[in-house]
């Protein structure tokens, strides 16, 4: 029985293969989106309005919300038009609706029966979906630095790369959480379409959430969020790193995963 | 030891009943046959032995590990393999990266061999694929590590003739090999054509476990008798016969001894006489008619007009929920 490969990681292997395609193609949509609004820039930055004055007076929680701090940079620029709405929120959605449905959908489809009916522990099961988007993030986070790099300086700017890189590696934790989130969402959740949704509805609520008590005497539940420990805005402008919330958001991911193994270790195939 | 031991395993799905006190072994290197209609539990049955369902009560053992123990079951399920009625493939993946899932899984110390005995394509999607293409993936997985023990739920349904032919002999190379099987359908004719003993399943109970042999005899005669003489339906009714006709010709099922039979004839000018073996649906309808009857203990209920194509519907209705 020695050709047998190690479950979790033929699991990962066999997942990530799958998505090899749809990974290539949603880094080139976001590479696209990411250069379109980096076309945009020039003009606005030549345009004859005080575009850090206009944003100052938007209501607290909609800066909050979009983590506008200043705009007319190209470094608050991207921190508004792109990291804190495709990054933060598309990206960390659908790597949550994603791994909603990897549980739930296996065992719906009969998938699971045939994966656990070889010598495989529950547990490989979980670790090896978990790792199976592993990929997918990495891709994103490597990927995406190099098209804004290039694109900003094809837009006759310049940025700094160690924020650029870091606005990313910092990204990869909160996008681990996501995916965290929805494992366990799908373990929890029989039905896949509903585990997809319920996954991304909680992620969108937390961001809701945060966004709405940050200012408030309850800022302090706003941590709950993961949106709350990755913020582009800080990292592209002001040059502050958050490493203690990068810290959390692994310990949460692990968390969420620990927890996905611990339910689905007790669960019913209901097939 | 035998490759499965089954104790009063039961499962229950909240208040509805899976299975219920289950209990059967399955020798080594014999072939056992779980017959019931659909809904009867043989899935359920053959789920909770594999672990993807924890039971309500009871335990099992496979190939002498503890079915209910994570750990001593996956150990059991190194040398199992699985036939799921309703294999779930991936649609979008070729029938090779599956299959090199399956193998990285399990082993494939057979791959090569099956692959190229049922002249599978493995480049091909395994969505673009028939279902009996998609069935021979599932079939390739199940049997790819040479398993010592097989489970198999519903094998045939999507099969041709020819390939339910490929698959049986299949089954018996394993058997030959020293492997043992569980099978599970509601046909009985694959069930007899494989099987060494069959265990029926009627609403979660397992309430009969014979040879291939007895159920046969249990089957009786199949008569068919035309006489001279007028003849009344009261004339024919007694023990042995089930499943009476009287019309022109007379046709009943015979289950008592041959010279009883001729006894009864005796008295009458026999013009034609057709006598053959009972198909073996007569046999197990009549572990869907009631109690479990001796070959006389079904009449009472057939002389009153039950046919045997609607009892086993009543059965499936009656048990009222899916297999799983």
């Amino acid at each position: 029985m020695s050709d047998r490969a190690t479950p979790w990681l033929a699991i990962a292997r066999y997942d990530a293969a799958g998505r090899a395609r749809g990974s290539l193609v949603l880094t080139g949509l976001l590479s696209a989106f990411l250069l379109l609004f980096l076309a945009f820039f020039p003009s606005l930055a030549t345009a004859d309005v005080d575009l850090d004055a206009y944003v100052e007076a938007f209501p607290p929680a909609l800066r909050e919300a979009f983590g506008i701090i200043a705009i007319s940079s190209i470094e608050g620029f991207l921190a508004v038009e792109f990291y804190q709405f495709a990054w933060l929120l598309l990206v960390g959605l659908y790597l949550a609706y994603l791994a909603g449905g990897t549980i739930a959908g296996d065992v719906a489809s009969g998938r699971m029966d045939l994966t656990l009916s070889a010598p495989v522990a529950r547990r490989d099961v979980v670790i090896g979906r978990f790792l199976g988007l592993v990929p997918l993030v990495v891709l994103l986070n490597v990927a995406l630095p190099v098209v804004a790099y290039v694109g900003v300086l094809a837009v006759g700017e310049t940025i700094a790369v160690g924020r650029l890189l870091a606005v990313h590696a910092l990204a990869v934790p909160y996008h681990l959480t996501c995916v965290g989130l929805g494992l366990a969402v799908s373990t929890l959740v029989s039905r896949p379409g509903v585990a997809q949704r319920v996954a991304l509805g909680a992620l969108f609520a937390l961001f809701m959430f945060e966004s709405l008590v940050a200012n408030t005497e309850f800022s302090a539940a706003a941590d709950l969020s993961p949106t709350a420990h990755y913020d582009p805005s800080a990292v592209l402008v002001l040059g502050e790193y958050d490493l203690a919330g990068a810290a959390t958001l692994t310990a949460a991911a692990a968390v969420l995963v620990a927890l996905a193994v611990v339910r689905f270790r007790l669960a019913d195939l209901s097939g | 030891m035998p490759a499965i031991e089954c104790r009063g395993l039961s499962k229950y799905y909240g208040d509805v009943r899976g299975i219920e006190d289950v209990s059967f072994a399955v020798e080594d290197g014999e072939v056992f046959g779980f017959l019931g209609p659909n809904g009867a539990g043989k899935t359920t049955a053959i789920r909770t032995l594999l672990g993807f369902l924890s039971p309500t009560n009871g335990g099992a053992t496979l190939l002498g590990h503890d079915a209910t123990d994570p750990v001593e079951s996956r150990r059991a399920r190194e040398r199992i393999g699985y036939l799921p009625g309703d294999p779930g493939l991936d649609r979008d993946r070729t029938a090779g990266a599956f299959l090199d899932h399956q193998a990285a899984l399990r082993g494939e110390s057979s791959r090569d061999r099956l692959v190229e005995r049922f002249g599978l394509d493995e480049s091909r999607r395994v969505g673009d694929l028939s279902r009996g293409n998609r069935q021979k993936v599932a079939l390739v997985a199940a049997f790819i590590h040479d398993p010592d023990l097989l489970l198999l739920d519903e094998p045939t349904s999507g099969l041709d003739p020819l390939l339910q032919e490929e698959f049986a002999s299949l089954v018996r190379e394993r058997v030959d090999d020293g492997a043992s099987v569980l099978l599970s359908s509601h046909v009985l004719g694959e069930v007899a054509a494989l099987c060494d003993r069959v265990g029926v399943l009627r609403e979660g109970h397992l309430v009969a476990v014979e040879s291939v042999a007895e159920l046969r005899s249990r089957g009786g005669k199949q008569v068919r008798v035309r006489v001279a003489e007028d003849v009344e339906r009261g004339d024919f009714e007694r023990r042995g016969i089930m499943n009476l006709r009287v019309g022109e010709t007379v046709s009943f099922t015979w289950t008592g001894e041959y010279d009883a039979l001729i006894d009864l004839l005796s008295g009458y000018t026999v013009r034609d006489l057709d006598v053959v073996d009972a198909p073996l649906e007569e046999a197990f309808m009549t572990f869907y008619d009631g109690d479990v009857p001796g070959p006389v203990g079904g009449e009472r209920q057939r002389s009153e007009g039950t046919t045997p194509a609607e009892t086993p519907a009543d059965s499936t209705a009656a048990s009222g929920g899916d297999t799983r």
